[in-house]
């Protein structure tokens, strides 16, 4: 009984579980020929943006039909792992630690709020894994949030609000009032704007900041409407959108003002209604671009086809640009691994739905055409109709801030 | 409601005293009585084994976290029968402390953690003093009034906490301590590394409420006019209490902020407050193992239906109200009153 003493014991002990350990990973090495390419796609399908989430997922499930009715890549089908994160930076970090721990995924593209965005960016950089965001967010561009891995299909603020300013502020006037609602996204969206105003010298009347997710804005309407600005941009979203221009409007500020929101949700005029009328904005995607872009008329006719005549809203049309960048750049690396990926991406020349795209190389952003919209509810094609495309910014680097002030070193 | 409570609770602290007195129920309440006695341990050997219960590892290091921060909540509304829905302050707290620690200052994260807790335990003081004049509902109200205001300064120091967009790159890939390194990307030795630490919590916390003060508040609990007569300082043991329970939540915060990476603003929310109070409800309030009991089957709960259905708020909505109608005890509080009444 010598050779089987306690310590001999814990020393074969300690080996049989160190193989316990290793085991699965051995086992995945050797099987990850031929599994499919996974991507984990973490969106709040539940909560205030359920509507655009839900489109995204529909959107993104086009673009891994089309790759895998293409033959895949090496025989490897795509297969999109859908997550809630439920619009809550938590959830979507430990959901994001789900795809990438459990679940193994290759790639990430998602979320929906810059705070969420950010949250999977920094679990997914700190891991490796790439990963698409396909929401606005000025923050995921600078140095201290950006990874090797990182990339952002989106528009920016800086891009969207920019794109809008110029057309509007030489167009009607140069006496701006601003209502942002008082977080990051609205103080970056102004931002986005005041820069884009000072090359025409616009003259800033009132700078009034509201609450997040506020309802009644008869506080500040009347100040504004009392000072007759030419133009009010209105720096918030979804529903504080929607809110803030219905009241806007029965405050009757539309006979003096325009009325200026950096970006117009198709999902957010549908659910405003006549309010919306006259109000100009940016968005990234529109579905009348159909009229003269071949490739926006291709993704409409196959997301037609699949969603009984339905087309793809603004939000949507980035669940498919993300993941189609990803894995067109898996084709185009012919391989999975991450920095092969990551330097196909870099070089990709795209024009995927919305005419040429690609992703500059300091901090990964799709450089691509903002479009400018005005809402209508008359003249319409179809009750889809809702926006009449009112300018184009082409894709063009000096719209973005440049690397130097993002903080990348050359 | 208090005297229902104080049979599970009177049984993990004073566990040679109950068996003794009733004869029936003896075997069980030896049994109960040696397991109360071995609560760290038996709590300690389920945790170890959980990561394979779980769906994910992520999920259980998140069960761990929000089961320490239900246990310094449970403190305080189970054992010193104070409602407070403030404690998202010091969850919030000790996440932001380690966080901005970690981000701002590049320090070690075991000291991080200390940070985390030692800004949670300031906050706890802070409110503490302020709250512990009031009692009952606007005990209550005072404390989710004096969290809000937490909030908001945390909300508004953006250049510190991030603001709206949540603080970002806390980002420990590995920890060195003295003679080892432990990858902490690797989910199995995280998780491990997270028990490590709420274990040793879970037995302060123990050791604390076997001691004679661990008795003073629960009889401060039962009759807060007796202890006094007994010559208890009640205001000084509550303020006590009310910063111990903030200091385990500021811990819980701080290993949360490590194992996310991240610190979102909501973590300062006043519903991550009323989140404690159901955990602690739904575990048992006043039983030692019920906070972890909740914590789990809140999350699991959550996490299941998320998968399933996009209507999961409804169920989880239904479930807790068949909880809170069916189990008044608490899952824990329940199965410990059976097993008593059972007497096998």
């Amino acid at each position: 009984m010598t050779g089987f003493d306690r310590r001999g014991l814990l020393r074969g002990g300690a080996a049989a579980s160190a193989l316990a350990l290793a085991a699965p990973a051995l086992l995945r090495n050797a099987a990850a020929q031929g599994k499919p390419i996974r991507i984990g796609f973490p969106v709040p399908l539940t909560g205030a943006f359920g509507a655009e989430a839900n489109d995204q997922v529909r959107a993104a499930q086009l673009a891994i039909k089309a790759f895998n009715e293409a033959g895949g890549f090496e025989g490897r089908q795509a297969e999109l792992l859908v997550r809630d994160d439920k619009l809550n930076p938590g959830e979507a970090a430990t959901r994001t630690l789900e795809l990438i721990e459990k679940d193994q995924v290759n790639f990430l593209v998602g979320g929906l709020s810059a705070a969420v965005t950010l949250s999977i960016n920094n679990v997914a950089r700190e891991r490796g894994v790439i990963y698409n965001s396909i929401t606005q967010s000025d923050a995921i561009n600078e140095a201290k949030d950006f990874g090797r891995t990182t990339f952002h299909e989106a528009l920016n603020p800086h891009m969207t609000a920019g794109a809008v300013g110029r057309h509007v502020f030489p167009k009607f006037g140069k006496r701006v009032a601003f209502l942002s609602a008082d977080y990051a996204y609205g103080h970056e969206m102004m931002r986005g704007f005041k820069r884009a105003g000072e090359a025409s010298g616009i003259q800033v009347v009132a700078d009034i900041r509201h609450p997040i997710g506020a309802s009644d804005y008869s506080a500040f309407l009347p100040r504004i409407a009392a000072l007759k600005p030419d133009v009010l941009c209105l720096c918030n979203f979804g529903r504080d959108q929607v809110v803030s221009i219905q009241q806007a409007t029965e405050f009757g500020l539309k006979r003096t003002t325009k009325l200026v929101a950096p970006v117009l949700l198709f999902t957010s005029r549908k659910a405003g209604g006549e309010a919306f009328d006259g109000v100009i904005g940016g968005t990234s995607y529109y579905w009348r671009l159909e009229d003269t872009v071949p490739t926006a008329k291709a993704f409409n006719d196959r997301f037609r086809a699949a969603y009984n005549g339905a087309v793809p809203s603004d939000y949507g049309a980035l669940g498919y640009a993300g993941v189609r960048s990803v894995l067109e750049a898996v084709k185009a690396a012919k391989s999975v691994e991450t920095d092969k990926v990551v330097a196909a991406m870099e070089g990709l020349k795209a024009d995927f739905y919305k005419g040429p795209q690609s992703f500059r190389k300091c901090d990964h952003q799709s450089i691509q055409s903002v479009l400018v919209v005005e809402s209508k509810s008359k003249d319409m094609k179809t009750p889809d109709d809702v926006f009449t495309i009112v300018g184009t910014e082409g894709p063009d680097e000096r719209f973005l801030r440049s690397c130097d002030e993002l903080g990348h070193k050359a | 409601m208090s005297a229902q409570t104080t049979t599970p609770v009177g049984a993990a602290a004073s566990p040679a005293a109950s068996p003794a007195a009733r004869p029936g129920a003896g075997r069980t309440g030896r049994w109960l009585a040696l397991a109360s006695r071995h609560r760290v341990a038996l709590t300690l050997a389920f945790l170890v084994v959980f990561p394979w219960i779980a769906p994910y590892q992520a999920l259980a290091a998140n069960i761990l976290v929000l089961g320490l921060y239900a246990l310094g909540f449970n403190l305080l509304f189970g054992y010193t029968g104070l409602l407070s829905f403030g404690h998202a302050a010091f969850l919030g707290g000790g996440a932001y402390g380690s966080g901005i620690a970690i981000v701002h200052y590049g320090l070690h994260p075991v000291l991080a953690l200390v940070a985390g807790t030692l800004l949670a335990t300031l906050i706890a003081v802070a409110m503490g003093a302020l709250a512990i004049r009031t009692r009952g509902i606007y005990f209550a109200m005072t404390t989710l009034a004096l969290s809000m205001c937490v909030y908001y300064a945390f909300y508004q120091a953006e250049s510190f906490t991030g603001g709206e967009n949540g603080l970002r790159g806390i980002n420990v890939p590995s920890l060195s301590l003295p003679g080892f390194r432990l990858d902490l990307l690797n989910p199995t030795v995280k998780y491990y590394a997270v028990l490590a630490v709420v274990g040793l919590a879970v037995w302060l916390f123990s050791r604390l409420l076997s001691s004679p003060f661990g008795a003073a508040l629960e009889a401060i609990r039962e009759n807060e006019n007796r202890a006094q007569a007994c010559g208890y300082d009640v205001r000084r043991m509550k303020l006590v209490a009310f910063v111990i329970s903030g200091a385990l939540c500021g811990l819980a915060g701080a290993l949360q902020a490590i194992h996310l990476s991240i610190v979102p603003i909501e973590t300062m929310h006043y519903s991550t407050s009323g989140q404690a109070v159901m955990m602690a409800l739904l575990g048992g309030m006043g039983t030692f193992f019920g906070p972890f009991v909740g914590a789990a089957t809140f999350s699991l709960l959550q996490d299941g239906l998320t998968t399933l259905t996009s209507h999961w708020q409804l169920f989880v909505g239904a479930i807790f109200i068949a909880f809170v109608l069916f189990l008044p005890l608490g899952i824990w509080g329940e199965v410990l009153a059976r097993l008593r009444r059972a007497g096998w």
